[in-house]
Order: structure tokens, then sequence, then C-alpha cells
């Protein structure tokens, strides 16, 4: 660097000239960052720099002076060359030069370097509102598991805005590198989700040049290995120019059953980021020791949603080991209680008081709550789904994912595994801790709600009963004299207790007979039930 | 008597309605529904009473009970009818009244219903307070040719307030036959449909008439049976449908005829 650089990038610099600055700052690990989080510091000098009597401090910016001193560098602490020097958690690899718990904050708030001779570096992030927490602007809050880094490594801009921006975390490494390939972390995916023993999947790995230098088809190389795997699988890498970001498909065949971790890596010559290369993912292949079994996603009276499960494990299970959720994640943790035996039946219940008032014969013990109960949807989106239900084990392991339609499903009506097959319930308010039961005997019937609608349109929801377990149904309308005036709904593919909701516009004022045609293979069922169309709003 | 109760059935009646169809044959002028439901004076002068009961498509909340009244001087004739439909959610009750001229060649009539829902108990007064409904109409027939006759009705000419039950728009029929008949009929086209097409046929088998007719859109069919003995006659009637299923009415007259009707 020559002297008017020198001088130019101390004019600019919020480090103090010819010493350490800040070049890395991971405050906001994935969950919880305990263990996680690390400062780097970087000596650009050609000689060795000592950190004796150096502080470094954590500022909370919601008052000013609220500086806290995390750790101060002792006799022996040094820094060589063109080295840096990692403050961090026991859970950062590489191993940091100084191993604590630093206790950030995840802003708006800031991290200062106090000198023994008064000098000062500080870095803030977040919308501070008072500027000791930052030089100049601050820099951006950053993501869950995404580090504030300096980039360029000498970036000097005279703001934190300026020199810090989001990055992988790269503890010890250059936080540009010349040569540099990496695996986004968490990012790896399994397709499906959960393969069949003996089967195929596709494991998805976001493949990203963190590097200066372009490579090119097949320098790179991607391991992944792992108990579920027969074998290790390697496969060559695509070609990634500098700063892109590319999902790579790696097919895996011949899985083996069970739970594990799949590792995968990638191999580049002349990586100077090792921490980066690699990522793993925990995944089950083949079933999982709990099986779904029954779903209440809407409740008709007050008794709150439910999911039955089934032990399908030869051995007794803790049901605390796994949580629960919808679409977005298996969050709500089980309610701790006695382990439940091989092939028994248990309810996770989003209000166990009020489920056992609605069916007084449940064995409590197997009713358990789940906090937080993740509200399970109750109409369908874009997709045909109304949601999913979600069973995990507590280290994110899944256990079964039973993605369901609400359409034509009446209210209290549950859903119920049938062998490989979901179906409402035949029986209104399902089979709490009991198998499913053959269906009782039903008349048949057929309702409309609300019955007298308005000119400018109504939503009317037509309910019914079928005499069978299942039918095809078509919702038609006609008028008092017999005319055919339009199809309602359908067909329609139903349980035994069905609704579906219809909005009636354009239609002249007077009297009709909406009508109910079930078709299966047990004979067909017409039912009919008036409506009338007023001609102002009564 | 024969001719007169040829009379009664010799015009066809119009497309099923609703509050004085009674349990008639097809395009009857028949008192006292001829007029009351369509407008549509009997030939010959008569005094009925009559009472009815309609089951519409099966549905036990939807049924319809009516008693009517007609009477006649010379050329003249008026009908008047009471009548209630469905549950109270849904129903109403309907006054109707009917006034029209005829002769054993032609006739004409003017026909009116007010309806009121039955929400609330059903006062005269109520029919003719805003929020009933009204409606008006006409009719008329005559012999074209011996044995031939032609009749229009439109019984919803002039409607207001709520909404009746039914559209029901202008008719055409034309019946060849005496006491054993065919007829055509055509119904106009509303909103929702092409209009309506039907053919019926009618056979005498003293004191019995029995008769039958098919509709289309959908295609269906109805059938009836009418019995006088003396004064009383009975009507029955079953309007079958693919899909609806069956409506079937049911109606007893007292009828005095003068013996000198033509």
């Amino acid at each position: 660097m020559s002297a008017l650089s020198l001088v130019v990038v101390a004019a600019l610099s919020c480090a103090p000239p010819d010493r350490p600055s800040v070049s890395e700052i991971y405050y906001d690990g994935p969950g919880d960052d305990t263990g996680q989080e690390f400062v780097e510091l970087w000596n650009d000098s050609d000689s060795t720099r000592s950190l004796t009597g150096l502080k470094l401090q954590a500022g909370d910016g919601a008052g000013p002076g609220r500086w806290t001193t995390r750790w101060t560098g002792g006799p022996s602490d040094q820094v060589r060359p063109h080295a840096r020097f990692v403050i961090g958690g026991a859970a950062v690899s590489p191993r940091p030069d100084v191993v604590l718990t630093l206790d950030l904050q995840n802003g708006p708030d800031g991290l200062r370097l106090l000198w023994p001779d008064g000098a000062t570096e500080v870095v803030g992030w977040g919308v501070l509102e008072f500027p000791e927490y930052s030089c100049g602007a601050p820099a951006p809050d950053v993501a869950g598991g995404q580090s504030l880094a300096r980039i360029p490594d000498r970036s000097a801009t005279g703001s934190n805005a300026g020199d810090f921006h989001p990055a992988e975390p790269s503890p010890g490494f250059a936080n540009q590198r010349t040569v540099d390939a990496a695996l986004l972390r968490h990012r790896t995916t399994l397709e499906p989700e959960q393969p069949v023993p003996g089967g195929t999947a596709t494991l998805k790995l976001a493949l990203t040049n963190a590097g200066a230098t372009a490579w090119g088809a097949d320098d790179a190389a991607l391991r992944v290995a792992g108990e579920l795997l027969a074998a290790p699988v390697a496969v060559n890498a695509p070609a990634v120019a500098p700063g892109e970001t590319t999902i790579v498909s790696i097919p895996l065949v011949a899985l083996r059953e069970g739970r594990g971790v799949f590792a995968a890596s990638v191999h580049l010559v002349g990586d100077e980021a090792g921490a980066n290369d690699a990522d793993t993912l925990l995944a089950r292949v083949g079933a999982g020791p709990l099986a779904i079994t029954e779903i209440q996603f809407h409740p008709a009276a007050a008794e709150g949603e439910w999911v039955e499960v089934r032990n399908a494990s030869r051995e007794p299970l803790e049901l605390e080991r796994f949580k629960l959720g919808d679409h977005s994640g298996a969050g709500g943790s089980i309610e701790a209680g006695a382990p439940l035996a091989a092939e028994s039946l248990a309810v996770l219940a989003q209000d166990p008081t009020a489920l056992r008032m609605a069916y007084p014969g449940l064995d409590g013990a197997r009713v358990r709550r789940v906090s937080p109960w993740a509200a399970l949807n109750n109409s369908d989106d874009a997709t045909g789904l109304a949601d999913q239900v979600l069973l995990a084990e507590a280290d994110g392991v899944p256990v079964e994912r039973v993605g369901y339609s609400a359409s034509g499903i009446a209210a209290g009506v549950t859903l119920e595994r049938a062998g490989d097959t979901w179906r409402p319930s035949p029986n209104a308010g399902g089979t709490p801790l009991a198998p499913p039961k053959p269906m009782e005997p039903v008349a048949g019937g057929f309702r409309a709600d609300p019955r007298r609608l308005d000119p400018d349109g109504d939503t009317v929801n037509f309910a019914w009963e079928l005499p069978w377990e299942s039918a095809n149904v078509t919702l038609e309308l006609y008028d008092m004299e017999g005319h055919r005036q339009r199809r309602l709904a359908g067909p329609v593919h139903s349980g035994a207790h069905g609704e579906q909701p219809v909005t009636l516009d354009a239609l002249a004022p007077g009297l009709y007979l909406a009508v109910l045609r079930a078709e299966s293979a047990d004979g067909a069922f017409t039912r009919v039930t008036p409506l009338r169309v007023d001609a102002q709003r009564p | 008597m024969k001719r007169g109760l040829w009379a009664l059935l010799l015009v066809a009646r119009a497309s099923a309605a609703q509050d004085f169809a009674g349990a008639s044959p097809a395009g009857s002028t028949r008192v006292p529904d001829g007029l009351l439901d369509r407008a549509l004076p009997s030939a010959s002068p008569a005094l009925c009473a009559a009472v009815s009961q309609t089951r519409w498509w099966g549905l036990p909340g939807l049924e319809t009970r009516a008693a009517t009244a007609s009477g006649s001087f010379h050329t003249w004739r008026a009908a008047l009818g009471l009548s209630q439909t469905g549950e109270p959610e849904l129903g109403w009750t309907a006054l109707g009244l009917g006034f029209g001229a005829s002769t054993a060649r032609a006739g004409a009539g003017l026909r009116a219903c007010a309806r009121r829902d039955r929400d609330a108990p059903f006062r005269l007064v109520r029919a003719f307070t805003p929020g009933a409904g009204v409606e008006a109409g006409a009719g008329a027939w005559l012999l074209a040719a011996d044995g031939v006759r032609v009749w229009a009705s439109a019984p919803q000419v002039w409607t207001s307030g709520a909404a009746p039950p039914l559209s029901r728009p202008l008719e055409l029929g034309v019946r060849a036959g005496e006491r054993n008949a065919a007829w055509v009929r055509l119904v106009a086209p509303r909103a929702g449909d092409d209009g309506e097409r039907s053919l019926g046929m009618s056979l005498a088998v003293a004191p019995l008439q029995v008769w039958a007719e098919a509709r289309d859109a959908p295609l269906r069919g109805s059938m009836g049976l009418s019995a006088a003995i003396a004064s009383l006659r009975v009507d029955a009637r079953v309007d079958a449908h693919p899909v609806l299923g069956e409506t079937v009415r049911v109606a007893l007259a007292w009828v005095r005829e003068p013996r000198s009707t033509p």
C-alpha cells in the first residue's frame, strides 16, 4: 500500500491506524445465539500486534452511554501479521482464539474496540438513535444466520454502512477470498422430504462462489456422505461466477431406512476458506416412529383443534421428544407425560381440558397439550390445500407431514387415515383415541343456510349427510316450475358429512329449489331444499 | 249436464302455477281455477266452491292449501280465493281475485293476486300495504273453429312489491277435440331458460276424465284424473320431474251449473 493510500485510508477509516480492526461480527445465529456469536479482528500490517489491554465492549443502542466490556486482552493475546483473531463462543468453528460468550444484541446496537491509549473503533448496526454507537451511518441489521462482514476486507469508507455488509459467517478467514467455493448453511433440502427405504431422492445444495475468481465446470466437486447412503456420492459442480449462487441437485439412490445426517461438502483446488465448505441435513428415510391418524382442523364445538397420533414403533415413546405444527414448521412442544405404549393412540390437543369435556370418556393420560398451537387452516388456498400437519422430532428430523384439503368437509368432521388414504370421518366428531369405526346409519339430509337471500347476492352454506361413507356430489338450482337454473357446485368427492359454501348472485327474485345429487357405487341419492330470493332485503 | 262437463274441461290450462292452480288438467278454464290462476273465464256459468292441496316436489315444508269460490251472472264471471304456501320462514299467504266475461265461443278475464309473507299473521289490510307482493294479469280464449279452441294467458302483466315465487310469462295454447282431445302449449322464455313446450291429451270414460301431458326443459310429464258425480268433483294430479321428484295435487269441488246451459 502506497504512502498516499495509507493517508487516504486513515482519513476515511473508522478504525485507528496501524492496529488490528474489526473485520466481522456475528451477533444473530439461527435459533439460540448462545455460543455462536463471534467478533473477528484482522491485522493487515506486516508485524505482530499485541492486544494487551484492548477492551471489546458491547453497546446497548437503547440509551446513551450503555457500554459493557465483554473481553479485555491479556499479555499473551496478539495477532500475527496478516492474520485474524477470533473472539467467540464455544460453538464457533474453527475454534476461536478466545472462547467466551459475547451475548451481543440483535440491534440496533454497537460494538467498540477501546485501546489502552484511548483510541477507539466503533461498529454499529440497525437504526441507531444515538451517534456514539456507530461510525457514520450504521451498518444494516442482518438476518439471523448472517454475519456483518467488512467487504472488501480493506474497506474504509468512513462509515459502518459503507464498510460492513451481510455475509456468510467466515470466522478466521478473509471475508472476500480470491478462491472460495461455499455451501450456504441451512439451505440443503431433500426431495421428497421423507423418501421411502431403498428408493431415490434428490439432495439440493445451495452452492455459492464466495471468492473473487470464477471457476469452470468440473473444477469443483461435491460430495455427500451419511449413514442413510449405501456409499458416498460425488459429482462435479457446475461453473459459478463470483458472487453467484446456484442450486445443485444430487440424485441419491438406494437409501437406507432410518434417521441420519446427509453431510455435503464442496471441494475446490486453492479454496481459501474451509469452514464454509460443508452443510448438513438431518433427514429420515421411511416412516417415523409416530404416525398421524386423525386431524380435527375445524371443530364444530369449542373442543379445540386436535391431531391423533399412533406409536408406530415397537417400543414406548416419549411424546415430548416430538414437535407439532402446520405448514410453517413444527414449533409446538408436546406436554410431557408417561411414555406412549407401542401401537397406542394419543391425541395432541390445542385445549385438552375442553376436549375432555367434549369427549368425557377420553383417557386423560393420552391427551397432551401442544403449545404453541399452530392454528390449522379451514379453507383451501390456490394450491388446493388448506394446510399441512407437520410432526417432527425435537431436533427437526421429520416424522410425518400430512397435507389436507378442507373442501366439502363439514364443520366438526375430522379427517382420518384409512389404510394408505385419508378421508373425512363418516362419524360426526371423529373418533379420538379410537380407530376408525364403521359408519353409523344415517338417513341422509340436506340443508341450506340462510334460506332467504339478498337479491344482490348471498353466500349460502349447503351441508349434507349421505347414507354412505363417500360419494360424488353435485349441487344444482331449479326454479319452482322445475327448470334448471344453474349448477352450483360439483361434482365433488364428499364424505358422509359435507358442506359447500356457494355464492348466489344474479338470481331473479322468487322461490328456488336447491338440489343435492349424490352418486356412489351403492346408489344414487337426491335431496331438495327450498331457497327464496327476496325482491328486497327482508 | 254432459255438455257442461265437457265445457269445463274444454280449454287447456296454462303452465303449472302457484297459489290457485288446483289439480285441474292442464289448460282448463274450469271454475274456479281458470279465472283465478290464469284469467280465463269458464264458458258456462256456474257456482263453485273448492278446496285444494299441493305438495311441491315432495317437500313437506312446501305445501299449498287453497280455498276458492266462484260465481256467475249471465255472461259475467267472478272468483275469489285464499291460499297459504310453505313454512313461515319462506312461505306466504295469497289472496286472489278474478273477473271476466264469456260466451260459449269466447271469453276474457282479468286476475289479481296479493301475497304477504308468513312472517306475520295475515290480515286483509296487510295484503295492500307496502311490502306485499301484488300481480295482475289478463287472459282470453275463443273457439277458432268447431272443436278448436285457442287461448292466451299473461298472468303477470304487472307486478309490484315482493316478487312472486315464480315468474310466469305469456302462454299460448290450442286445443282440438272435445271429450277426447289433444293440445299444444307454448310458454315464452324467461330469464335463464328458452321457454317451454308441451303436448297433452285427454280421454273421457264417463264419469272419469283422464289426461296426460309431456313437457320439455327438462323432459317431464304430468297426468291427472278427474271424476264428477252429481255436484261433487274430485281432481288429482301428479307432475313428475326427473330430478325433483313429484308434485302431487288434490282438489275437491262443489259445482252447481244451470240445467239450461247450452
